[in-house]
């Protein structure tokens, strides 16, 4: 039973997709472009992902941005999809307010949690500083800064996978016998899956997409590819940016594609 | 409980990336103990982006033995705040003329020792001793940027004043910087004023005068440098104020986009060198100024960046495109006789919020 829409709601819906997502084709097209200022078509050219291979600070920034996505995912997933489980599994007296807290990191601008960050990092480092130990900012810190705002993404999906189960299904397995590691792993992290990846995936593109919190907790000497692109925005972009961002966008778009197969429910039988 | 778990698993972390702080040699008494690392053999410089040839790091890092990294920031603002978090340890950062006095009350700098700064001499006099630093005391002039009036000649060329925009002459597309004291302070000098002032009666006629400007049918917006630079490219726009660096840079693409600067005078912006308060290496930071400082490091800047050098003895070395061009080698004369005049701070209070008032209601008309 398929209703069909009206054909005015048809042409708007469009003209939304064209209005988000023409600027990006814009983009990438124009990572194309042989001008150097890329005002105007000078021919089609690939030699822009040439010279943005060629350079030494790209790849260096790259290499940071992966590191700092995969690690950061690792961690804010396992302990993200604990918050999660926990959330979902007990009857907490806070349980709104944990609730509240996990959302916070969500929906603070990105500024402020940058800032903060960098004072919290200072203020450690002061107290640190009396027992005669000091750090720089750099690739701890921008970890840690990525695993706070991660952890919130992770448990939410979790969460909210698993909301349609009851906990009478770990009960059952345990009333038949599975023993409580058991049913976990057989029951309830089965169940739980898709909302993990789903939860991992999401953390792994914020990731790579951060900008103002990596900024502000970064050190000297360590930047990501979006530190990178947007610093590099004052004097204009140059076509090799705009190359990268063309390529940022492609990893962003496959590794949301996959979050959403993941998340979409699964028909019953 | 999982809150334990979360800093158990936290702290090792965080401590893994610290280490022990080495004594620094002489702690000045009285002064907070600076927090020293310094191997002598890396210098960390926060700059704006391509804003120096790579070449001269390589020569400067063969020529000492050490390695240099570069950090960009895209705005003074934000640099600012990065700084003052202490975050980052930098050795030389690159502010704006107007950010200096800034650093300097909030203790971010060191003064700097002139007696390691021998090429300081090939300064021009009148980019020493300026009102944001007297007597040069923490910065050293690096590169400038006159404000100027862009235009492509296949489309339009205009006459040297300020009045092809501010005048009564309504036929031209024009764009203007997105940036308050560049747009007030262009009105200001072609009304004669000083692009400073804090005389209300002269901030209102430029508000007065801003207004009628927006309200023209060739008015295309605020921008700034690349957008501006790609409207002449692509000959959208008469006329556009931008940055001379900005919009030269964009002559090796297109010989027929040119800048001027109004005979009435203009503003500049001076971007300079600063030694960090918490430098870890303030010595290897003095060799790399006086490195820029030198008359052939000077030039190659400027031939790479395409922006103007206050180093009289670089003026000479210049590629000879860059030397012909009047509005990124505005006559000495200018600096003196009051039409060029350094964005310089707005005491607070009444001008201040005169000029953020004018602003709010330009973009907002």
């Amino acid at each position: 039973m398929i209703r069909r829409t009206h054909p005015a709601l048809t042409a708007w819906a469009w003209l939304v997709y064209a209005f988000l997502y023409l600027p990006i084709i814009v983009l990438v097209v124009f990572s194309f472009n042989d001008s150097r200022f890329g005002a105007t078509w000078a021919g089609f050219t690939t030699k822009w992902y040439g010279v943005l291979f060629a350079r030494a600070d790209v790849r260096e920034a790259l290499a940071h941005t992966l590191e700092i996505a995969l690690l950061s995912t690792l961690v804010s997933t396992v302990l993200g999809t604990l918050v999660g489980l926990g959330l979902w599994r007990y009857t907490l007296r806070f349980r709104t307010a944990l609730t509240g807290l996990l959302v916070l990191p969500i929906v603070i601008p990105d500024v402020v949690m940058g800032v903060s960050l960098l004072m919290f990092y200072s203020f450690v480092r002061a107290g640190l500083e009396r027992l005669g130990w000091t750090f720089d900012n750099g690739f701890w810190t921008v970890l840690l800064a990525h695993v706070t705002f991660q952890i919130s993404y992770v448990a939410l999906t979790v969460r909210s996978r698993l909301a349609g189960y009851g906990p009478e299904l770990e009960e059952a397995a345990r009333d038949l016998g599975a023993t409580g590691l058991r049913s976990f792993t057989h029951v309830v992290l089965p169940l739980a899956l898709p909302g993990v990846l789903a939860g991992a995936l999401l953390a792994f593109t914020l990731s790579l997409d951060d900008f103002v919190v990596t900024y502000f907790t970064s050190g000297s000497g360590f930047s990501t590819l979006p530190v990178l692109i947007y610093t590099n925005v004052k004097r204009g972009v140059t076509p090799d940016i705009n190359a990268l961002s063309a390529l940022l966008v492609l990893v962003t778009v496959v590794a949301i594609v996959a979050a959403n197969a993941l998340l979409r429910p699964r028909r019953q039988p | 409980m999982k809150r334990a778990a979360l800093s158990a698993l936290l702290v090792p972390v965080l401590l893994s990336g610290c280490y022990r702080v080495e004594k620094p040699a002489q702690a000045q008494p009285g002064e907070a103990t600076p927090v020293t690392r310094g191997d002598g053999r890396t210098l960390r410089v926060f700059i704006w982006s391509e804003y120096i040839d790579p070449d001269l790091v390589k020569t400067f890092e063969k020529q000492n033995g050490v390695r240099v990294v570069l950090d960009t920031f895209e705005s003074n603002e934000a640099m600012l705040a990065k700084l003052q978090g202490g975050g980052a340890q930098y050795d030389i950062a690159v502010p704006s003329n107007y950010v200096v006095q800034t650093m300097i009350r909030a203790d971010l700098l060191q003064p700097l020792d002139r007696g390691a700064l021998p090429n300081l001499k090939n300064i021009a006099p009148g980019f020493l001793n300026a009102a944001y630093d007297p007597g040069n005391r923490y910065s050293v002039p690096y590169q400038y940027a006159a404000t100027g009036l862009a235009y492509n000649t296949q489309r339009y060329v205009p006459q040297d004043t300020w009045a092809e925009i501010f005048g009564p002459d309504d036929t031209r597309t024009f764009v203007l910087l997105d940036d308050p004291r560049e747009v007030i302070g262009a009105a200001l000098k072609y009304l004669g004023f000083s692009a400073n002032t804090t005389d209300v009666a002269q901030l209102r006629q430029a508000r007065d005068l801003l207004r009628r400007v927006v309200a023209k049918q060739g008015f295309q917006g605020f921008d700034g440098g690349p957008g501006t630079r790609n409207k002449l490219l692509a000959r959208q726009i008469d006329l556009g104020q931008i940055y001379v660096g900005d919009l030269l840079i964009a002559t090796e693409e297109d010989e027929n986009v040119q800048v001027l600067l109004p005979r009435q005078g203009t503003t500049i912006s001076m971007d300079t060198l600063v030694v960090l308060r918490r430098s870890p290496n303030p010595e290897l930071a003095h060799r790399f100024i006086n490195f820029i400082l030198d008359a052939d490091n000077g030039a190659q800047l400027s031939n790479y960046t395409y922006y103007a050098t206050p180093n009289a003895a670089s003026q000479p070395l210049l590629d000879d495109f860059l030397k012909d061009i009047p509005a990124l080698n505005p006559p000495a004369a200018w600096l003196t006789d009051g039409r060029l005049d350094f964005i310089g701070e707005l005491p607070s209070g009444r001008p201040q919020r005169l000029y953020d008032r004018i602003w709010t209601e330009l973009k907002s008309q």
